[in-house]
């Protein structure tokens, strides 16, 4: 209770006395570890699957559909919320309860990695580690970038499924698509932003040299049933059986181990072209 | 005591049974409404917090926002939906003469979901007053705004020459329905992948977002047609045996379908506005009743409500403490325990029911 | 007394009723009869207010069109050929569905008494979808009495119009329920009644109006319309009328033997 007052008062400065913090985005709560203030937080969202040992904290749901009890429930004195997070409704009632609501901004590019670490930092109240953090990472993907232009750009199509036999790809300013850019690959699919089905005939033309897809933990291997999908069969990917499963969260969360996964992507994408 | 007389206390009257039912439920609704704001995630106790109030202490934020804030106004939007949702489900049926009818049938869930997809995925393109405006309030209003548009083209549709139709409704339900699902695909298409999880939310049906707002918008309409909705309970009865009979007893036929059907889109337009797409109880729960207490609409429709308040708030509860610190929406509650419930009727009247 | 007047009835393209006269009076029991398709129900359907008709309707002086559903309703009970049932009343909640009107005040134990009248007493809590056609007939008219259970009020007659009352009964409750119509015009209220049993016509009928093809073929007592001419024309093969020699009642046997060739 005095807790909460306290909180009260500081409220438009940084909360440095917060402890009891909610981190709501998987990249964000990254951040959070990363930077080395885990022993705060005291609940998370179902996004925020790394490090392991986040997920023994409380699940409050999915970012867009947050329970107002819920939150309030875990009695926190800070929420640190991607971009998007809701419903709004939800979000002026913890702001009613007198509860720091902060929007950490989202993005798929460098800049916005560097943005959202720094914003991070800020709202925990220790901007001095975040500027280190912003440092490592950015100097990491300095290197993992050099890296990739170095070597062939293949084209590249993410897909996000082939559920009911449809092909849902990733255009334009999408994760993936920042992603692939940055492991020095090109998006084969850039007649549209944002996931949508492609035509089989679509998929032929976009004729990607390697498949990416998420790698979803305990499910199996989609490797098959993907590469002998009619339409995929046409593409120089099926004939090389170029196909590139990684964590989801990994591959698209745009946190700390950004620059990891344009090597790893990097790596992936050089062995599966020879 | 109730004191009855002769006539009431014929073997064979179930009115005795109906009204004694309706005061059962009444407590049953007061019970429920009790333990939902008794439980939530938080450990929030009613009790405590009106103590504090009267002895004049200091009751903390925390606690006064989900109280206040979260758990009165989804007690009472819990209360008014679930009437809504049943009341209406009677009435339709009545107005039908078919126990398989749902409030649906008169075209506002197929209106409302268009409206609400249109306001998720073209929101953005709506002008920045505007907008600013309706603030969140864009999805339930254009909900609205769409089921009352449906039930008006759905009515148009099946009235000629001052008489309405009840079968041309039905069929024209259907095309109106398939009509308006295609333009839903066409908007699910253009959605992003944010917009596609807020139409799926939507769909699934949430007490999550209820505020006084919304309750002060949303209740007037709920609560004139619960009140007007018993008024037409002697005339369903004489429905049911045919439109031309009822004529015969002196019902006014044709004036009783539009009261009906304007009541019924009134109610579950407002209802699926504020709550989205929460199924099952506009089925079930006239049918429980109907074979608990008899078809007689005088005690059906007052008993529908208080049954559907009950178990819309009996389904809000679990909603929320079943994944807490996470919530289920409530849709998928009302789902898994009318599901089963509507089969189990269905299986035992397999004989008597017949289309 | 109960008047219409140059009746003509259109369905979509058809004309089925063509400038039909027809008059009844309280005290007595008209029927109408004729063959399949001759308009009879098309003609009970315009008395009642049902239909909309060109000509005019006068019910206890009264223009029909001007009469609401419920003032009507006090007025008259009508007993149609079919009745669907779409929830699981019981028998005594159908018959109170008559009594919606308002009479339930006066006449507490109105529910035993109709169905007695039919013959039905103490099947109060059946199911009403549970019963055979004839008994679900009865219990059906059992409401239509209780509907209008006073043949008369305050010096106006009350009016039942039954459209083939007896049809699915066996001859014994085919006798009562005549008898039931019979009484009620005996004791001053009106009786009109499609009938297809020719029989029972002449046994308890006052007036006869004979259709054929949408019009009027004959009209008057039961002895003025039952003859073989007539009969003979309107339902297309030969009739004969018998008369035993004790007088009153009238039986029709068809004729025996080949139908003439036309």
């Amino acid at each position: 209770m005095i807790r909460a007052l306290l909180a009260t008062l500081v409220l438009a400065g940084p909360a440095q006395a917060a402890d009891r913090i909610v981190s709501i985005g998987g990249a964000v709560t990254e951040i959070v570890v990363a930077l080395g203030e885990a022993d705060r937080l005291v609940a998370r969202d179902t996004t925020s699957t790394f490090p392991p040992a986040v997920r023994e904290l409380p699940d409050i749901g999915y970012a867009r559909r947050l329970a107002p009890e819920g939150v309030l429930s875990v009695d926190p004195d800070l929420i640190l919320a991607t971009e998007g997070a809701g419903p709004p409704e939800t979000v002026d009632l913890l702001r009613a309860a007198a509860i720091p609501f902060v929007e950490i901004p989202d993005g798929h590019d460098r800049d916005a990695v560097q943005a959202k670490i720094v914003a991070v930092a800020a709202a925990l109240g220790v901007p001095e580690k975040g500027a280190a953090l912003a440092a490592d990472v950015d100097a990491a993907l300095d290197a993992a970038t050099a890296q990739a232009a170095r070597g062939p750009r293949p084209r590249v199509m993410f897909v996000m499924s082939v559920q009911g036999g449809r092909i849902l790809a990733a255009g334009r300013n999408t994760a993936a698509d920042g992603i692939i850019r940055l492991a020095g690959g090109e998006n084969a699919v850039t007649d549209f932003e944002g996931y949508k089905p492609l035509t089989d005939e679509a998929v032929t033309r976009a004729a990607p040299e390697v498949i990416l897809m998420m790698a979803r933990e305990g499910a199996e291997d989609m490797s098959d049933q993907v590469l002998s999908h009619p339409a995929i069969r046409t593409t120089p990917a099926a004939a090389a059986r170029a196909l590139v499963q990684m964590d989801g969260l990994y591959l698209l969360g745009f946190g700390p181990r950004t620059a990891q996964a344009v090597r790893d992507l990097s790596d992936a994408l050089a062995r599966a072209g020879s | 005591m109730v004191v009855i007389s002769p006539d009431t206390a014929a073997a064979w009257d179930r009115a005795l049974l109906a009204r004694r039912t309706t005061v059962l439920l009444a407590l049953v609704l007061l019970t429920v409404a009790a333990c939902s704001l008794t439980t939530g995630a938080a450990g929030t106790s009613p009790w405590t917090v009106l103590a504090d109030l009267l002895a004049g202490r200091e009751v903390t934020v925390a606690d006064r926002v989900v109280l206040f804030e979260i758990r009165l106004p989804r007690l009472a939007m819990g209360a008014l939906v679930g009437a809504s949702l049943a009341v209406s489900g009677a009435v339709m049926q009545g107005l039908f003469r078919n126990p398989l009818a749902d409030p649906g049938l008169v075209g506002v869930s197929a209106g409302a979901g268009l409206g609400a997809i249109s306001a998720i995925v073209l929101g953005g393109f709506l002008p920045a007053g505007l907008a600013a405006a309706l603030g969140y309030y864009a999805v339930p209003v254009a909900a609205f705004l769409g089921g009352w548009a449906s039930t008006l083209v759905l009515y148009g549709i099946a009235t000629r020459r001052g008489r309405t139709s009840v079968a041309t409704m039905l069929l024209g339900g259907i095309a109106l329905g398939a009509l308006a699902g295609a333009l839903s695909g066409i908007l699910v298409y253009m959605a992003d992948d944010a917009q596609l999880r807020d139409l799926t939310f939507w769909g699934l049906g949430s007490l999550a977002g209820a505020t006084w707002t919304k309750l002060a918008a949303a209740a007037p309409l709920m609560c004139l047609a619960l009140l007007y909705a018993p008024t037409l309970a002697r005339g369903l009865n004489g429905l049911a045996l045919g439109e031309a009979a009822a004529f015969h007893i002196g019902i006014p036929v044709q004036r009783l379908k539009t009261v009906a059907i304007l009541t019924v889109a009134g109610a579950t337009g407002a209802a699926v506005a504020v709550s989205g797409g929460i199924g099952f109880i506009g089925i079930v729960v006239p049918h429980l009743l109907r074979l608990a207490t008899g078809p007689d609409h005088r005690y059906l429709l007052v008993n529908a409500a208080l049954l559907g308040a009950a178990l819309l708030i009996l389904a809000d509860v679990i909603a929320r403490i079943v994944i807490a610190p996470a919530e289920l929406p409530i849709g998928i509650v009302t789902a898994v325990l009318g599901g089963p419930v509507f089969l189990w009727i269905l299986l035992r009247q397999r004989g008597v029911l017949d289309l | 007394m109960l008047e219409a007047t140059d009746i003509t009835v259109r369905l979509g393209r058809r004309e089925i009723l063509h400038g039909v006269d027809f008059r009844a009076r309280p005290g007595e029991l008209t029927a109408i009869v004729g063959p399949n398709g001759s308009g009879k129900t098309t003609l009970l359907r315009a008395l009642t207010g049902d239909l909309s008709q060109d000509g005019r309707v006068r019910l206890n002086g009264q223009d029909l069109s001007s009469l609401r559903p419920w003032v009507l309703a006090g007025l008259r009970g009508v007993l149609p050929q079919a009745t669907p049932l779409a929830f699981p009343f019981t028998v005594a909640e159908v018959v109170r569905l008559g009594l919606m009107g308002g009479i339930e005040a006066a006449e507490a134990d109105l529910v035993p008494k109709a169905l007695a009248r039919v013959g039905l007493a103490g099947f109060e809590g059946s199911y009403f979808q549970e019963l055979s056609g004839g008994e679900q007939q009865r219990v059906q008219l059992a409401r239509v009495l209780a509907q209008v259970w006073r043949p008369t009020a305050n010096g106006c007659p009350h009016w039942l119009f039954l459209d083939e009352p007896v049809s699915s009964l066996d001859i014994g409750h085919q006798l009562q329920v005549m008898r039931v119509a019979r009484d009620y015009a005996d004791q001053g209220g009106g009786v009109v009644t499609v009938m297809h049993d020719l029989n029972l016509t002449a046994m308890f009928a006052d007036r006869v109006t004979l259709l054929a093809e949408g019009r009027v073929l004959a009209q008057g007592t039961p002895a003025d319309v039952f003859r073989d001419e007539a009969l003979s024309r309107a339902y297309r093969c030969p009739i004969r009328v018998n008369t035993p020699p004790e007088g009153g009642t009238y039986l029709l046997p068809h004729a025996a033997g080949q139908v003439a060739a036309e």
